[in-house]
């Protein structure tokens, strides 16, 4: 009896120390779910993620929780989409959170659009041309081009933050990138529909998603980024619509659907939702299936404006 | 002369020495021709390799020169912002984050002097910047209608002290309890709740020192402790009073305050933080003041028209021993008695504030508030309010109150329109 009981002392001493000698996952906080859920492809067992905003959200306004500032302030590394698409939160939460290390600027702060070439810089600040973001528009994680740019970025900023993982990080950016350029090459196949499309959206997102897949942005529900429709607007718009023969409005799920089905119809084009953001759908977790949701839903909008139009 | 000088004499040697061997002995008189023509020829190729020899030497000499003091280089092109003797730092490099507030009112009521009239709520002025890796700095100097420009806030932060401590330093609003801290600006009202109005005086202005701490645990709970002169913006002593014109006295005269808050995610869409603030004045415990606060936020993050509700309450226990005030009346002549005496009173709000659409909230409000010393004067008001926002940075409210103190109530709306110029935001604080 007393041999077994040492035993199993000797037996749990030694998982204790193993346990402890098994290094602890680094503690990752994502502003938002696109980040998030690329951090964990990349850093698999070695990164422990927490979200802040949800898919169904608008990036813009996602409220300033205490409980987050608890997460940033033990959190190892901080990844953000950057260029300034989580101003409306995270500088209040960064403020109140009292780690240094997570500062923009330090070493782990680490920044998804370090590579992306941004669209639409402002030429100058002014509100009159409404919520402008000084670095371009944002919203470049629509494209999944723009997508293995953000991942190689997050990679290195892992391997910043935690250089004994370098392996770890670059064999998973390699298999990412690799499930990425498959998926893109389906992807370029499944929205060839979607070519010389002619669209409206609510918010001014879907920019970089137009430019790969060569749809025209012919205006926004918006009067201008961020300021509410107005009558004149929407009239203006609607008129605009039917004459560029515009097929499809496209709402972002964090934005009304009743005005933009409003639109669609007065307009003449299909309401098309997707989402701006990882899981903003239904079925969505990740990010492929985020960028496979948009474009299907875009797809099966102009397929069913293009039968509606015999 | 230079090498290459030499290499070329050399070459042209070769060529004539190769050129002679591979000559036909056996024919002399074509020999004798040839070899006139080779001479010529050589003659000829002398002269371009001399040609060549100069122009390369020419370049030589250019090379050397732009090699070893650069003249004769063309002129660059000065960057931008550079003057002909000096490259100069733009005038407004080091510049601060700037803004400033507008926050017009339109009111009317219906007792004492009654009509209508114009006021200038808010014109603040906010200026905030790093001022080095461990520290920051803000301040708020705000005008208003009633009482002139004046500095309402001028604070350091420090940004970089170890086991999750912040210093704040200089003139600020004291972190005691909820609204009492938030500028008028950034409230859910027109107008701060009386009950805060009459027990803390105004905003929870002081001139002190805070120190905040963030628990290292899963679990939100910051503590914040802090001295100050004395807290309250109508309660701001006069520091000639006393003597030094610093606000000197004894370290028992000071205000003192422990204020802890914590956080909880009761479902994913709905939340609850509850406060608890105490402040002291030690010297014969001239003050207590207790307060405490709890908000339920209802946070669908939705895009349906309803988008959320907020409810919050807070409410304020003041004992404090008051000199040179009434403390009671006369029995026969009905006079008030000035004398020395200690005040018990309380006062508190309840609101909600309910959002629809992206830009449109409701909400409602009910304040007891009583009077700090001398007679109670209860005050009840009820309040209703909605606000619609035509862009991120400008405000529309309109509000109806009904207050009673004696007599018939007093009914009034106001209707404020505020605007944000440049980045306006007070942080986590007014979150």
């Amino acid at each position: 009896m007393a041999l077994q009981c040492a035993s199993r002392l000797v037996t749990f001493t030694l998982s204790l120390c193993l346990a402890s000698a098994a290094p602890a996952a680094l503690r990752v906080v994502a502003s938002l779910p696109d980040v998030a859920d690329m951090t964990r492809q990349i850093g698999g067992d070695r990164v422990d993620v927490t979200t802040i905003a949800e898919g169904s959200q608008d990036p813009h306004k996602v409220p300033v929780k205490p409980s987050f500032v608890t997460k940033l302030n033990r959190a190892d590394a901080l990844v953000v989409q950057g260029m300034g698409l989580e101003h409306a939160y995270l500088p209040a939460l960064l403020e109140a959170a009292r780690n240094p290390n997570i500062m923009p600027g330090a070493a782990a702060y680490i920044d998804a659009s370090l590579y992306i070439q941004p669209l639409e810089v402002p030429q100058s600040m002014s509100r009159a041309q409404g919520e402008l973001h000084a670095l371009g528009n944002p919203h470049f994680n629509m494209d999944p081009a723009q997508g293995k740019l953000m991942a190689r970025a997050i990679a290195e900023g892992l391997t910043r933050v935690d250089p004994d993982g370098a392996a770890t990080y670059q064999a998973g950016l390699a298999k990412y990138e690799q499930l990425l350029d498959q998926k893109i090459a389906e992807w370029d196949q499944l929205a060839a529909p979607l070519r010389g499309l002619k669209i409206v959206s609510y918010h001014p997102d879907l920019i970089y998603l137009a430019r790969h897949y060569g749809m025209e942005l012919v205006g926004t529900i918006e009067t201008k980024p961020g300021v509410p429709a107005t009558p004149g607007h929407l009239e203006e718009l609607i008129q605009l619509m039917k004459q560029q023969k515009v097929a499809l409005v496209v709402r972002e799920i964090a934005y009304e659907l009743p005005l933009a089905q409003e639109v669609a119809e007065r307009g003449g084009a299909k309401v098309v939702t997707v989402s701006s953001l990882t899981g903003g759908l239904p079925n969505s977790p990740t990010y492929v299936d985020f960028i496979d949701a948009n474009l299907r839903a875009l797809v099966a909008g102009a397929k069913a404006q293009s039968d509606s139009h015999g | 002369m230079g090498p290459a000088r030499s290499v070329s004499r050399a070459a042209v040697a070769l060529f004539a020495l190769v050129a002679l061997s591979s000559s036909d002995l056996g024919h002399a008189e074509t020999q004798s021709q040839e070899i006139s023509a080779l001479k010529a020829e050589l003659a000829a190729t002398k002269g371009e390799l001399a040609k060549t020899q100069s122009a390369l030497d020419a370049l030589e000499a250019k090379v050397e020169a732009l090699a070893s003091n650069g003249a004769g280089a063309p002129a660059a092109a000065p960057p931008p912002g550079a003057s002909d003797t000096a490259r100069i730092a733009p005038v407004n490099a080091d510049n601060p984050g700037i803004s400033f507030v507008v926050d017009g009112q339109f009111g009317t009521n219906t007792q004492g002097e009654q009509g209508a009239g114009f006021l200038l709520g808010t014109g603040e002025l906010f200026i905030s910047a790093p001022i080095d890796p461990f520290l920051r700095g803000y301040a708020s100097i705000n005008g208003t209608t009633d009482q002139g420009f004046d500095v309402e806030e001028a604070a350091l932060v420090t940004t970089a002290l170890p086991w999750n401590l912040t210093v704040k330093g200089g003139r600020f609003f004291a972190d005691f309890g909820r609204f009492p801290h938030w500028h008028d600006e950034a409230l859910p009202f027109v107008n701060r709740p009386a009950s805060i109005d009459k027990l803390i005086g105004g905003e929870s202005q002081s001139e002190g020192v805070e120190v905040s701490w963030l628990a290292p645990m899963d679990q939100y709970l910051d503590v914040t402790v802090g001295v100050y002169n004395s807290m309250g913006a109508a309660r701001f002593d006069d520091p000639g009073a006393f003597g030094t014109g610093k606000g000197q006295r004894s370290f028992s005269e000071l205000s003192y305050l422990v204020h802890p808050t914590t956080y909880f995610d009761l479902t994913d869409t709905l939340n609850l933080e509850l406060g608890g603030s105490y402040l002291a004045v030690p010297t014969g415990a001239k003050r207590g003041l207790y307060g405490v606060d709890a908000t339920l936020r209802h946070q669908p993050g939705t895009s349906e028209f309803y988008q959320g509700t907020d409810v919050g309450v807070e409410w304020l226990w003041n004992s404090e021993r008051f000199d040179g005030v009434a403390v009671a009346s006369d029995p026969v002549t009905g006079e008030a008695i000035v004398g020395s005496g200690r005040f018990h009173r309380d006062g508190g709000y309840a609101y909600f504030e309910s959002f629809f659409g992206r830009r449109f909230s409701v909400g409602g409000r009910f304040d007891y508030a009583e009077n700090p010393f001398g007679d109670k004067d209860l005050q009840r008001t009820y309040s209703a309010f909605v606000t619609w926002k035509p862009s991120e940075f400008q405000r529309l409210r309109l509000q109806w109150d009904d207050v009673g103190i004696d007599g018939p109530n007093d009914q009034r709306f106001t209707l404020q329109w505020t605007a944000f110029i440049g980045s306006h935001s007070h942080g986590f604080a007014m979150r």
